[in-house]
């Protein structure tokens, strides 16, 4: 089978990183508001907070993902299961990332209290302007059963 | 832990040394919050997530919800942001991972606990707990305090 892969580009921006810091609490850390300090910690600008590519999931439509990586979902039983970020390096305010969306996992198990639950992971490797990998990030949704505990 | 540099109201947090890792040392809890009606719509607006269950009271009971929750991943972007405190800025993180166990309701506090679990060379494995504290809404009964994230991380750790 041919491995089905979606491709976008995340623009980091620097006022984009600042809201994001702020709307995570991060209002007072340096490294996401100050360039000068973050020069003077060795980042070549402002850094993103450690989630901030999960606004990916949001340009890439459930419809796009759906029809370009298959994996139908009934949104109405979906949950946000797990995430997870393995990273590189931060993404740096003023790069655009490029990202590749691919199913890593879409499995059935049997939940506790009877019924199946289908855990799917959306991964998405994202990469530089040089092409290097910067991060990448595991979006794993849950589906539970039509009827749990039938 | 030693103290951080705070320089014009911004925070230089101390980076997490080999010597400072030391397996079973907890780190000082964090909390954020309460979460208001606008640190959700400040979320959705900062990530793109503009899932109406998060916002919209009747669309939020149309799906069998008492009101609106949060979406999982501002806690967990609290949670990272506390590791980012813990450890010396985000920029020695090299893996985070959140699993969601319960829903976080407007008004809830968010609690960040963590654990140093074990050192390997230079990275130290840390495992992460995020709770909400609050009522929660009126007659779902839930406790005052309950896990909503348990959690992962790895940090590279500066050497002594």
């Amino acid at each position: 089978m041919v491995e089905r892969e979606l491709t976008f580009d995340l623009p980091v921006a620097e006022d984009k990183v600042k809201e994001f810091a702020v709307a995570v609490g991060a209002d007072s850390l340096a490294v996401h508001h100050d360039s000068q300090a973050a020069r003077e910690l060795g980042l070549p600008n402002l850094i993103a907070p450690p989630t901030f590519t999960v606004t990916q999931i949001f340009p890439v439509p459930r419809e796009r993902r759906a029809k370009e990586l298959g994996a139908e979902l009934d949104y109405g039983r979906v949950l946000h299961g797990e995430q997870e970020f393995i990273y590189t390096r931060m993404p740096v305010a003023g790069e655009t990332l490029k990202g590749r969306m691919r199913i890593a996992k879409d499995v059935t198990k049997e939940g506790k209290r009877g019924g199946q639950m289908r855990f799917v992971t959306y991964q998405t490797v994202f990469t530089d302007d040089a092409g290097a990998e910067v991060l990448t990030a595991n979006y794993t949704l849950l589906e539970t059963s039509r009827d749990p505990g039938s | 832990m030693s103290q951080d540099r705070i320089d014009e109201g911004r925070v230089f947090p101390t980076r997490l040394s080999m010597d400072g890792a030391t397996p079973g040392t907890d780190f000082e809890e964090k909390v954020f919050g309460p979460i208001g009606r606008d640190d959700i719509v400040r979320y959705a607006q900062a990530s793109g997530d503009d899932n109406p269950i998060h916002q919209d009271e009747e669309y939020a009971r149309a799906q069998g919800a008492p009101t609106i929750f949060a979406m999982g991943m501002l806690p967990a972007g609290y949670l990272a942001t506390a590791v980012s405190d813990w450890v010396g800025g985000p920029q020695h993180l090299r893996r985070y991972k959140v699993r969601f166990t319960t829903r976080v309701w407007p008004g809830d506090e968010i609690v960040c606990r963590a654990r140093i679990e074990s050192v390997d060379g230079n990275v130290a494995h840390l495992v992460l707990e995020a709770s909400r504290r609050g009522k929660g809404p009126e007659g779902l009964g839930l406790e005052e305090e309950e896990v909503a994230l348990e959690g992962e991380a790895d940090v590279e750790l500066v050497q002594d």
